[in-house]
């Protein structure tokens, strides 16, 4: 039974299956909420899943010049990083799968595996479009990393821990977006950065480079690095809801609290240019690292001189 | 100052080399001269800021005849000066290069080296850029003596050949764009080499959309022409039927009644309104805005549907026949006009303050691809592109044609010179445009929309202007009173725009390079031509070959 | 029972799978020297009137990422060995669908020194839409023509249109 518990846990609920099925869910919801802001009706309910099965389905070419090892490795590393990930953070409003002091900063490092996958996955792959994608996708990678730790690491100075869940169980009190509001805002828009959604898709940015560093990936590969993205989105709005927006605590507020958050990021999708790759890194150091960085500061001080 | 004044001013400019003059027709004055005193002339012209080289015509005079003509058309105005040379067909004989002296030029010089044989001194380039890289050598489509037999493809380097694997050879990197690509819907072949993001180096290779279509419409009669033509492009299909309409008219001496004239220019507006809201999308769409690109897409529907009830078809209308219109504007037909425009006024004057206010959007337009006045006059720029700069260039204006002398277009000019200018002139420019299809609907002159037209048409040259949506359409038609056109040869305005974002592309972003190519709305169908023009930079360009050969040697190490 | 089983199994994987493959076509889209007629046509599919996103439709840049090639215009001298290339980079299944009557026949570009004729001389179609340019309306039924074919168990050619020249007295 005690074997049972943790594989159950790791590969149907809340982990595994069951998130995948609900990052397909908010795949959908995303494209859905896109094409309904673009004047559209957009997909059906079901498209993310039936794009996955056929691209399952589909043959996949292996070009000639990688390393095949690392061609069929990487798609599975990216996706088993996202799900790792998910085991720290209180999926569905649930209390973590597992927990250790210090696992924010794990789940942290996790979450840009999948980031790190695709970037190798262009250099492996080494066409010209690949390349300058998977260029793209690491220099942004280092724009946003930073802003989006320290964004994160608000809440947990206030809460006085490293754990996700002690993390979780201290803001169900205090809705930090009110005291800490520009933490969110970096919070939220280094989602947006970390999972290349408009404006930040200058690494795939269609009218430049095809698709970046997955230019050359088909089939399986591929299906796997969308997957991996929909959990890394999943988990994402997980961690800032529960950082910023009260806590979460229940399936309900789960539901409520990260779909208000979805919302927030399809609008600022549909409504902002593309940013070129220089405007990206700039906007991240010049404004989202040094806003942090105050925010910061002020914190610091506040808890010092006022215990 | 009046045509005859301007004429005769290029003839007092053009005196000292001239051979021989004549007027084809009241608004032309030909002036024919010898080979080597080409340069000399053009410079006259050009000292004298008489006009801009509008396009560069050549011919096949035959076999009997031995000879090949080339006419360097300089338009001012609806003044046009053509310099003619006679060149022997069979000899080393060659014209003197221009483009050092008017850089699209060299677009022009590339055509007729291709086409017809001509050998130009002076001029570097050597790769092919028009006719398919399997095309034989010696072997030119458009003389008389060309039979398809000649044409068999032979074994040769194709341009975008490239090397199955990218390698990162020193600090260049060459970026191929097309032929197929998702920035461009149409197939253009380019190759920018990057140092990071940045573009250093900048070549194209078109002809993946050349049909042949200036050989086709020799053997094709004069009303097959008609829709031959209208398919050169379908984005601006009636404006070329209808300059071509406008030029064989001229030369059977035909007017299209008044009625037919207006409709036609009601119809050029309504394509006017589609061409430019199909580009703002696309530019939004180049620039990762895809929500104004759905939006404006959903509003350019409204003139689809005009043109589908006034015509019957959404694209290649057919609207034109030689010698009139063949539909007509009911009272039906009108309201729906009238309200179609009343909306799209609306939406217009939104997208023109989207263009302006929206701080992301101007991130990627405001200061981007800057050019000068100067320097649109130096690389001949036309149309909506070149009035950005501040350069008056509108053949509506300046030389009225058809149903423009009764109702006229005010001109829209912006100073920038960047993006956004280009962005703000197109819309603008619909404004003006809705203002006037709404005045030529209420005052629709009564009568016939068609008249007689010979089946022969007589023989003669005669020169079309029309403005196309992206600027300058020149037709340039010549009959020998039979069946078939004796040629045809079509300048398009994107041919004339390319110099420029080429020359503009180094110095930029990689990410600005399809805003760019967007912002002067290329068209590669209408050109149908190829070119290659590759600024030196401090960086070496490699050849994919090249590259290639590093390639393998870089990985033996 | 066993080998029934794997039967059952089998037929299930073989339904999900076409319907997945009904449900999410991804089409890379090819000019091979057309007139942009097709090509504004085939955009204006994706646009809020059509919109075929949500039949699972999607346009998508890489022919490796795709699963139809929707190819419009005569084929080209120059755009020929490209076409070939697009193709082979396309993983299987893959399907073709020649848009305008270019496509098909060469269109009024028959016979220029410049044209090769219909795409279907050099790459399999399995979908003919005729039309000068056929309506957005007409890209999207031969899309569901090609959707219907492949319900079966045996996707079936659909009959290449013949020129009137063709057909013999």
């Amino acid at each position: 039974m005690n074997t049972l518990t943790p594989l159950i846990t790791l590969l149907i609920f809340p982990a595994g299956l069951t998130l995948i099925l609900v990052g397909m869910f908010y795949e959908w919801v995303d494209r859905k909420l896109v094409a309904r802001f673009q004047n559209r009706i957009g997909p059906r309910w079901f498209q993310p899943f039936a794009d996955a099965v056929k691209l399952f389905a589909k043959e996949q070419i292996t070009p000639a010049i990688v390393n095949p090892y690392l061609f069929f490795g990487l798609p599975v590393a990216a996706l088993a990083g996202a799900l790792t990930s998910a085991l720290y953070v209180p999926l569905m409003g649930l209390t973590p799968a597992s927990n250790f002091p210090g696992d924010l900063i794990v789940t942290i490092y996790l979450l840009s595996l999948p980031t790190m996958c695709v970037g190798l996955a262009g250099w492996n792959n080494s066409g010209r479009f690949s390349l300058i994608g998977a260029t793209r996708t690491l220099t942004q990678l280092f724009a946003y990393e930073a802003p989006f730790l320290l964004a994160l690491l608000g809440p947990a100075l206030v809460a006085g821990s490293w754990q996700i869940n002690t993390i979780n169980r201290f803001t169900q009190d205090h809705w930090l977006i009110l005291t800490q509001p520009v933490g969110f805002i970096v919070a939220l828009i280094g989602l947006m950065g970390k999972l290349e959604l408009p404006p930040f898709d200058a690494p795939e940015a269609e009218t430049e480079i095809v698709a970046g560093a997955l230019t050359e990936y088909s089939g399986r590969g591929l299906a796997m690095f969308k997957i991996g993205k929909s959990v890394e989105l999943i988990v994402g709005l997980c961690l800032v809801a529960s950082f910023y927006l009260g806590g979460l605590n229940g399936v309900p507020s789960f539901l409520f609290k990260t779909l208000i958050l979805l919302l927030g990021m399809t609008m600022l999708q549909s409504l902002l240019t593309r940013l070129r790759i220089d405007q990206t890194v700039g906007l991240w150091w010049r404004f989202g690292a040094i806003l942090v960085l105050a925010q910061l500061l002020v914190i610091i001080l506040v808890k010092g001189f006022l215990p | 100052m009046n045509i005859e004044q301007t004429l005769k001013d290029a003839e007092q400019f053009l005196a000292p080399w001239c051979k021989e003059t004549f007027h084809p027709e009241v608004n032309r004055l030909d002036v024919a001269i010898q080979v080597d005193d080409l340069r000399a002339a053009v410079g006259a012209l050009l000292a004298a800021r008489w006009g801009y080289l509008s396009a560069v015509t050549g011919t096949d005079l035959g076999i009997e005849v031995g000879q090949l003509e080339a006419l360097y058309h300089f338009c001012n105005g609806p003044a046009i000066t053509s310099l003619r040379i006679h060149l022997p067909r069979e000899s080393d004989a060659c014209l003197p290069s221009i483009a050092d002296i008017i850089p699209s030029a060299s677009f022009f010089e590339r055509e007729l080296q291709e086409m017809l044989g001509f050998a130009f001194s002076g001029s570097k380039v050597s790769e092919r850029l028009f006719l398919p890289d399997d095309w034989p050598e010696k072997v030119y489509p458009l003389r008389a003596d060309f039979s398809i037999e000649q044409a068999a493809p032979v074994a040769g380097r194709r341009a975008d050949e490239l090397p199955e694997q990218g390698v990162v050879g020193g600090n260049t990197f060459v970026i191929p764009i097309g032929p197929q690509h998702p920035a461009l819907k149409e197939p253009g072949h380019f190759e920018f080499t990057v140092d990071g993001e940045i573009v250093t180096a900048a070549k194209m290779r078109l002809g993946y959309a050349h049909r042949g279509i200036e050989k086709a419409a020799e053997s094709r009669n004069w009303i097959q022409n008609l829709y031959l033509f209208e398919r050169i492009c379908g984005i601006c299909s009636h404006t070329h039927a209808m300059a071509y309409s406008l030029g064989v008219e001229k030369l059977a001496q035909v007017e299209a009644p008044p009625r037919a004239q207006a409709i036609r220019e009601l119809i050029a507006g309504l394509e006017r309104v589609h061409s430019h809201l199909l580009w703002l999308g696309v530019a939004a769409h180049e620039a990762g805005f895809d929500t104004l690109f759905m939006y404006s897409w959903r509003d350019r529907e409204t003139v689809m549907n005009l043109l589908e009830q006034i015509t019957g078809n959404r694209v290649n209308y057919s609207a034109n026949v030689l010698g009139g219109v063949k539909c007509d504007i009911g009272a039906e037909q009108a309201k729906a006009v009238k309200e179609g425009l009343t909306y799209l006024e609306t939406r217009i004057r939104h997208y023109l303050e989207v263009v302006t206010t929206d701080a992301m959007f101007l991130n990627r337009t405001r200061g981007i691809g800057t050019i000068s006045r100067d320097e649109a006059e130096k690389f001949g720029l036309l149309g909506p592109t070149a009035r950005a700069s501040g350069l008056s260039r509108d053949v509506r204006l300046e030389a009225p044609y058809g149903a423009y002398h009764h109702f006229p277009v005010s001109l829209v000019m912006e100073t920038n010179g960047d993006l956004e200018a280009r962005c703000v002139v197109r819309l603008k420019e619909l404004l003006v445009s809705c203002f006037t299809m709404r005045t030529i609907v209420d005052n629709l002159p009564e009568g016939p929309l068609t008249t007689r037209m010979p089946r022969k048409i007589p023989a003669g040259e005669t020169v079309s202007r029309i403005e196309a949506p992206r600027g300058e359409l020149f037709y340039y038609i010549k009959s020998k009173g039979g069946e078939n056109p004796a040629r045809v040869h079509i300048r398009t305005p994107s041919l004339c725009n390319w110099v420029s974002v080429l020359e503009k592309a180094v110095g930029h972003q990689l990410a600005d390079v399809p805003m760019l190519i967007a912002g002067m709305d290329p068209c590669f169908s209408c050109n149908d031509r190829v070119v290659t023009v590759n600024r030196p930079s401090t960086n070496e360009t490699w050849s994919w070959k090249q590259l290639r050969e590093y390639g393998i040697e870089f990985y033996k190490r | 029972m066993n080998k029934n089983n794997e039967q059952f199994w089998k037929q299930i994987i073989k339904k999900v799978r076409t319907w997945a493959r009904l449900n999410s076509i991804w089409a890379v889209h090819f000019n091979s020297g057309s007139c942009n007629g097709c090509d504004i046509e085939i955009l204006a599919t994706l646009t809020p009137r059509y919109d075929v996103e949500r039949f699972g439709i999607k346009l998508e840049g890489s022919p490796r990422h795709a699963d139809v090639l929707i190819v419009t215009g005569p084929v080209t001298r120059q755009a020929r060995e490209r076409l070939i290339r697009t193709y082979e980079q396309m993983p299987e299944p893959k399907f073709v669908i020649s848009v305008g009557s270019c496509s098909i026949s060469g269109g009024v570009f028959e016979g220029c020194y410049n044209v090769g004729g219909s795409v279907d001389e050099v790459i399999p179609v399995d979908v003919y839409i005729p039309g000068c340019p056929p309506r957005p309306e007409a890209i999207i039924d031969g899309i569901v023509q090609l959707l219907a074919s492949l319900k079966g168990d045996e996707p079936r050619k659909m009959a290449r249109p013949v020129n009137v020249e063709e057909i013999p007295a």
